[in-house]
């Protein structure tokens, strides 16, 4: 059996590419919130106690199982850039979902929760859906928010899907949020599962020009 | 050291976070250099930021040097759509950049973003079409671009459309080695003048030389082989033409190489001037927020010079800036309904005129940078005068009665003819430059990124994030006695060939 292999990285195409949906999910909230934490519990099960800035990764991509669909998820950390307020306008761009982590032993990390929720409403796309997480609900006993807050949040704000609280350290809920997440992204893209705008570009990836009628990314 | 203090050390700072810096800052980074990126703006891009419509106009009426001027001529009546009011209301929708550009498909930044691996952060539409005005109607028409276009084309005669594939073929198999004939006679002489005498039609010479070749009146002949040429050689990879325009507007590019740079370390601070640069024994230090830092070396954009490096004696010889800028927000498109089928896409022309003439872009919502409905055209000259004042002659011959534009701007993005002071550590950036894609900044990047670092390699390829081996993770997949069949029959393979 010959194995399909990427012509430029010589990287073999898994049979984890063969997936039905192909969600992009962007991470923002404070810096120290256990963002990086929360993408490495769900993606390889671990949890880094002190875990330094990972030089070099860029995003993290995850398939899971829902109702019998594969669902690939692409999941983009900030990369630092959120500790001076600076995330770039085009790390939002082309984002199917958001995950805003607040830190529920960090009160501030909460009262900061409607400076990202403009950034979200100045620059996604109107059909984002986004999901508040509480992180480190493990440190009960420095607890600063209480859930009914987030909560109340939530009504608040129509674009929140759901809120949910989590430990990475502890593994709590971490599968739960994304599962959540990709489920609800799923749900409305039924019946449009081509995975990309025929019109877009993408740069790399060689593809024909039949199959790119005007726009593409430049893999 | 408090929360919101930065290290005190630093490789490389860089100020400004425009296109050209922002090149410089990820290539150190990627190399390991720990980098310090500040722009005193609150925005990403200086010179080559987009900003939204509202954001737009107060950018321009906060810039004194751009001499800006700004003009409402919206419909105001009960019955109509696009009141200024409404517009403002779509203000998020869009993205007016201050440098708007169109990238060759295989041009030198299509070429860096793939080979650095920088290109999985933006998208692109390839533009629908390249035009040239026809001054016989006063109308645009598409140039046709690929064999089947030509054929294809309803503004052309048979007899044209056997001349222009023959003359283009015959530029497309130009050797310097064997000069044809045809061309002998003309080599160094005026290109306009070799397609005269090839008895081609005004329709032809004028689809040639300024929109295909973009070419001055006054270019060679030599001149005019190369661009067409390059041209042709664009053509089939993306879409019918041989162009790509960034989606959500140029203003994205800069923000990627930022990306880049931060994933590999950097550290990125908007909104914080510096002050009080000094430079001693091989090192520079800043203050910023009252905290002194320490860096090895500065770049800085020439848009945003800081005050300590200006000087009065040592000019620099390089000319950047000096645009002449015109924004026009259009309710219907320029350009027949089969130029804007389907709503519209990217719409190129290259006009001719004195001092290097005109691009000129028409944008539709599928280009991610203005609101369904409405069209954003972008006109770009050398600056000579006022902006509207140069912008006249093409403002004249495009926005006839039926495309009164309902909101006009014009500014200038200022030339620096400033004077600064440089040493081996502190190094310039040059700003803009008139051309249409962004050959000569991506030169002054590597130009500069070599200066500081000459013995390193200017942004290899950053490696898919499925091929980096986090710490504790197994480490199997890239052992070598585990390699998969197929590929280690492979690397055997072109070993053997090596020996050979």
């Amino acid at each position: 059996m010959t194995t399909t292999r990427n012509p430029q990285t010589l990287m073999a195409i898994s049979p984890e590419e063969n997936f039905d949906f192909l969600f992009k999910i962007v991470l923002i909230g404070d810096a120290g919130t256990g963002k990086t934490c929360v993408v490495s519990r769900f993606k390889n099960g671990k949890y880094e106690e002190s875990h330094g800035s990972t030089i070099g990764v860029d995003f993290s991509l995850k398939t899971v199982n829902i109702e019998g669909k594969q669902v690939k998820l692409q999941i983009w950390d900030t990369a630092g850039q959120e500790r001076f307020r600076t995330i770039t306008q085009s790390y939002y761009r082309s984002a199917n979902g958001v995950i805003i982590v607040y830190d529920i032993a960090k009160r501030q990390t909460f009262t900061n929760l409607q400076k990202w929720i403009d950034e979200v409403r100045r620059y996604t796309g109107s059909n984002v859906l986004l999901i508040l997480v509480g992180n480190k609900c493990d440190l009960e006993s420095e607890r600063e928010v209480e859930f009914s807050e987030a909560e109340a949040m939530c009504q608040f704000v129509p674009e929140i899907l759901f809120v949910m609280e989590t430990s990475a350290k502890e593994n709590k809920n971490i599968e739960d949020a994304f599962v959540c997440l990709a489920a609800e992204l799923m749900k409305r893209h039924v019946g449009n599962n081509v995975q990309n705008d025929e019109n877009l570009v993408n740069l790399g990836q060689g593809k024909p020009v039949s199959s790119c009628s005007s726009s593409c990314n430049l893999t | 050291m408090g929360e919101n203090s930065l290290p005190g050390e630093f490789d490389l700072l860089v100020q400004g976070t425009g296109f050209t810096e922002s090149i410089v800052a990820a290539a150190a980074s990627r190399i390991g250099k720990t980098v310090l990126h500040i722009d005193s703006n609150e925005y990403y891009g200086g010179q080559w930021a987009s900003f939204n419509l509202e954001g737009f106009q107060k950018h321009l009426s906060e810039s004194p040097n751009f001499q800006a001027t700004q003009n409402w001529n919206t419909d105001e009546s009960e019955t109509s759509e696009w009141t200024k009011e409404n517009i403002l209301k779509t203000s998020r929708r869009f993205s007016i950049d201050l440098t708007p550009k169109l990238l060759f498909s295989r041009g030198k930044l299509v070429k860096l973003l793939i080979s650095s691996n920088i290109c999985r952060y933006a998208e692109f539409r390839a533009a629908d079409n390249v035009c040239t005005f026809e001054e016989s109607t006063s109308s645009l028409k598409s140039v046709p671009c690929s064999r089947t276009d030509v054929f294809n084309s309803k503004d052309l005669t048979i007899i044209e459309k056997r001349l222009l594939m023959k003359l283009l073929n015959s530029f497309l198999n130009y050797k310097d080695e064997e000069v044809p004939e045809e061309f002998k006679n003309y080599l160094g002489k005026p290109f306009l003048e070799f397609l005269k005498f090839q008895r081609l039609t005004p329709k032809i010479i004028n689809n040639v030389m300024n929109s295909i070749s973009m070419c001055d009146e006054d270019a060679l002949l030599e001149e005019g082989i190369e661009k067409t040429k390059n041209f042709l050689l664009n053509l089939g990879f993306y879409g019918n033409t041989p162009f790509l325009f960034p989606m959500y507007g140029c203003g994205e590019i800069p923000q990627c190489f930022c990306r880049l740079c931060a994933v590999f370390g950097g550290v990125y601070c908007l909104k914080k001037p510096i002050s009080k640069i000094e430079e001693k024994d091989d090192e520079i230090s800043f203050t910023t927020d009252n905290q002194v830092i320490k860096a090895k070396k500065l770049v800085f954009g020439s848009s945003n010079i800081p005050e300590e490096l200006l000087s009065s004696e040592k000019k620099t010889d390089h000319c950047c800036g000096g645009l002449s800028r015109g924004v026009f927000i259009l309710e219907k498109p320029l350009g027949s309904e089969e130029l804007n089928s389907g709503g519209g896409g990217v719409n190129f022309l290259k006009l001719p005129g004195g001092n290097g003439g005109a691009f000129i872009l028409q944008l539709s919502h599928y280009s991610g940078t203005c609101p369904k409905g409405l069209h954003l055209v972008h006109i770009t000259s050398k600056s000579s005068s006022t902006p509207s004042d140069d912008l006249q002659p093409f403002v004249e011959k495009l926005f006839t009665d039926e495309h009164k534009p309902l909101y006009t701007a014009y500014f200038t993005l200022p030339s620096c003819s400033s004077k600064v002071s440089t040493t081996e550590n502190i190094v310039e950036c040059c700003g803009t430059f008139f051309e249409l894609d962004y050959d000569k900044s991506i030169e002054n990047a590597e130009m500069v990124f070599k200066k500081l670092y000459p013995d390193e390699e200017f942004l290899p390829r950053a490696p898919d994030p499925e091929e980096i081996i986090i710490e504790n993770e197994d480490p199997t997949a890239i052992s070598e006695h585990t390699l998969p069949e197929d590929l280690k029959a492979q690397l055997l393979l072109e070993e053997s060939s090596k020996e050979v």
